[in-house]
């Protein structure tokens, strides 16, 4: 059952991270188009709208890949010094918390989300709808809560992660 | 309990929770939330959460980020590091420590294209330290050269640590990273004259290389000259006004890529792998970057930042004096913390102190970013260290921290002479952009 779950939190966090890939190539294609466009007065119009949400999905798209990989900082200069239980207990400590910040984020944000919609807060050239974002960033947090959750559940239940670097192709 | 007991007690769970191993983000997160909650309330603490993630997630300034670190996962894909070191090999190769030399000239041309110092010391080290141990070069100069040509990624523009500065200290991308080139020239030269007092002083550590002909120079030379165009023309049309940071870092993004298609080191894989590889460095960043900014609301409301600039002033020292206590607790903390978790949780704290002291912004910019370098090569934590040692796993560990000893005084050299002499920041950004 855990080991399910886990494999479509890896699937989840697979497709995140190619929305997010996808929306970091398309902000290059885009910026290089208004800035060649420029040259010839012809400018893309939004361009700068479509690159800063863009940058929602490249920054929260790649969030759970991130946590997947254990690619967030963290200062390890004591964890040759603690003793087995302690460290086992940091871990488990480190993925409930990251779990509820990432739940919390899409709450948050979801909340967020329903008051653009009613108020129909745009961009300000191409007036994108913020919400769509919005509900954008909400979804690719709680991919990583959930990845968080089942890296807690695998500390708890299986006394490991669960994480061996890889992810689901 | 007052305010400020409630701002210490925040900054002691938030270092229990670093000593416990939890992720710097998540830290700062759960206390900057939990002060808040407990210092204004619940309301305010979820406002702030959603608010500061979306907003700085879809920062048009924050563009540039994700960009700067696609341009140099490229560069480093297509073996553009490689070709600089190449040209610079040529050109000074001959002369005695012209290798180190050399790998110091191709980090500093690397740190042009990625803003990156851990990219740069690990690229520039696959490259580089190969060639000096054939040459029979003391492992230990090969090694700190390495190290240390490395921490200019993040004082040459276009720097990642400058970007990050630029958003705490809400001042501008484009000052920053004019102020840096000059230091970051500096500190270059200053690690050439470094390498040549070694082996004048003890020939025995790098002998003379082999003399290349006229011909292999013009090679080389012109082989470095599609990296050179890029980053003439990234980072001087940003100066040259052509360009906005965030334009130049798309711009030589797509550069870089056709540059990589064109001479067939880059396929659709490489760039798709290289393009998921900032992504999650993004994440990286921009998470921790949320992070500071739940912070700094809770610490702004426990007052700690007045009452420890009143403190300083309490002390009736001169204002260069409060600086130099604060650089000194820079460089006393680079040696445990990562310069980027060192940054983010200081500045809330001493960046008020600062600008009440009418001290330049832009100026202790560069002398912050600096003392980051510096403890990205000092003991126990200095990264780049590691970073030579996993590309060269025969020097040990000591001898990569005595190999760049000499670098280490050099930095802190160059950091007096910025101190000394503060024009050497600022001229460029107020004669080409004006005063801030």
């Amino acid at each position: 059952m855990l080991a399910r779950l886990d494999q479509w939190a890896a699937r989840l966090t697979s497709l995140a991270a190619l929305i997010g890939t996808l929306g970091l190539i398309a902000q290059v294609i885009v910026i290089l188009a208004d800035v060649i466009g420029r040259y010839f007065h012809a400018p893309l119009r939004g361009a700068q709208d479509i690159s800063t949400m863009a940058m929602v999905i490249v920054v929260f798209g790649g969030m759970a890949l991130c946590e997947r990989l254990d690619g967030h900082l963290s200062v390890d200069l004591f964890e040759p010094h603690m003793p087995r239980w302690l460290r086992y207990a940091s871990d488990v400590l480190a993925a409930l918390l990251g779990a509820a910040i990432f739940f919390g984020i899409a709450w948050t944000v979801l909340e967020s989300a329903a008051l653009s919609r009613m108020l129909n807060l745009s961009t300000n050239i191409i007036r994108l709808p913020k919400a769509w974002f919005q509900y954008a960033l909400a979804g690719f947090a709680l991919v990583t809560a959930f990845g968080l959750s089942m890296r807690a559940a695998f500390l708890l239940f299986k006394g490991h992660s669960g994480r061996t670097g890889e992810v689901a192709k | 309990m007052s305010d400020m007991s409630i701002g210490v007690t925040g900054l002691m769970i938030l270092v229990g929770l670093l000593v416990l191993r939890v992720p710097v983000a998540f830290a700062m997160f759960a206390v900057g939330f939990g002060g808040v909650a407990v210092l204004r309330n619940w309301d305010a603490a979820t406002s702030l959460l959603a608010s500061e993630s979306f907003t700085l997630a879809s920062s048009s300034e924050l563009v540039v980020i994700p960009l700067f670190i696609l341009m140099g996962n490229v560069a480093s894909a297509t073996g553009m590091s490689r070709r600089l070191y190449d040209a610079a090999y040529a050109l000074i190769g001959r002369v005695r420590g012209g290798l180190a030399s050399a790998t110091i000239i191709g980090c500093g041309g690397f740190a042009a294209l990625s803003g990156s110092s851990v990219a740069s010391a690990l690229t520039m080290g696959k490259v580089s330290l190969s060639e000096m141990e054939r040459f029979d070069y003391d492992p230990r100069l090969a090694a700190g050269s390495v190290a240390a040509g490395g921490t200019l990624g993040i004082l040459i523009p276009p720097s990642t640590g400058f970007v990050i500065y630029a958003i705490l200290a809400q001042e501008s991308i484009g000052r920053l990273f004019l102020a840096g080139v000059l230091p970051g020239i500096l500190l270059l030269t200053m690690f050439i004259v470094t390498i040549t007092l070694m082996c004048w002083v003890r020939p025995g550590l790098a002998p003379t290389g082999p003399r290349t002909t006229l011909k292999g120079k013009v090679h080389s030379l012109l082989g470095a000259l599609p990296i050179t165009s890029v980053i003439v023309l990234t980072i001087g049309g940003i100066y040259g006004g052509l360009f906005s940071p965030v334009e130049a870092a798309a711009v030589g993004a797509a550069l870089v890529i056709l540059f990589g298609f064109v001479s067939g080191n880059l396929d659709i894989a490489g760039l798709w792998q290289a393009s998921k590889d900032s992504v999650v460095t993004t994440a990286t960043v921009m998470l921790i970057l949320i992070a500071a900014h739940m912070m700094n609301p809770f610490l702004a409301l426990s007052h700690i930042p007045q009452a420890l600039g009143a403190f300083l002033s309490g002390l009736a020292l001169p204002s260069l004096a409060v600086l130099a206590l604060i650089l000194l607790c820079y460089l006393v903390l680079g040696c445990f913390l990562e310069g980027f978790t060192m940054l983010v949780l200081s500045m809330p704290i001493f960046f008020p102190v600062i600008l009440a002291l009418g001290i330049d912004p832009i100026w202790f910019g560069v002398l912050v970013v600096l003392t980051l370098e510096m403890g990205l090569i000092s003991p126990p934590v200095g990264i780049n260290v590691f970073i030579v040692k996993s590309v060269a796993p025969n020097v040990r560990l000591g001898e990569i921290f005595v190999g760049v000893l000499p670098f280490w005084v050099a930095m802190l050299l160059t950091l007096a002479l910025l101190f000394a002499f503060p024009s050497i920041s600022l001229i460029l950004p107020n004669t080409m952009i004006g005063g801030g």
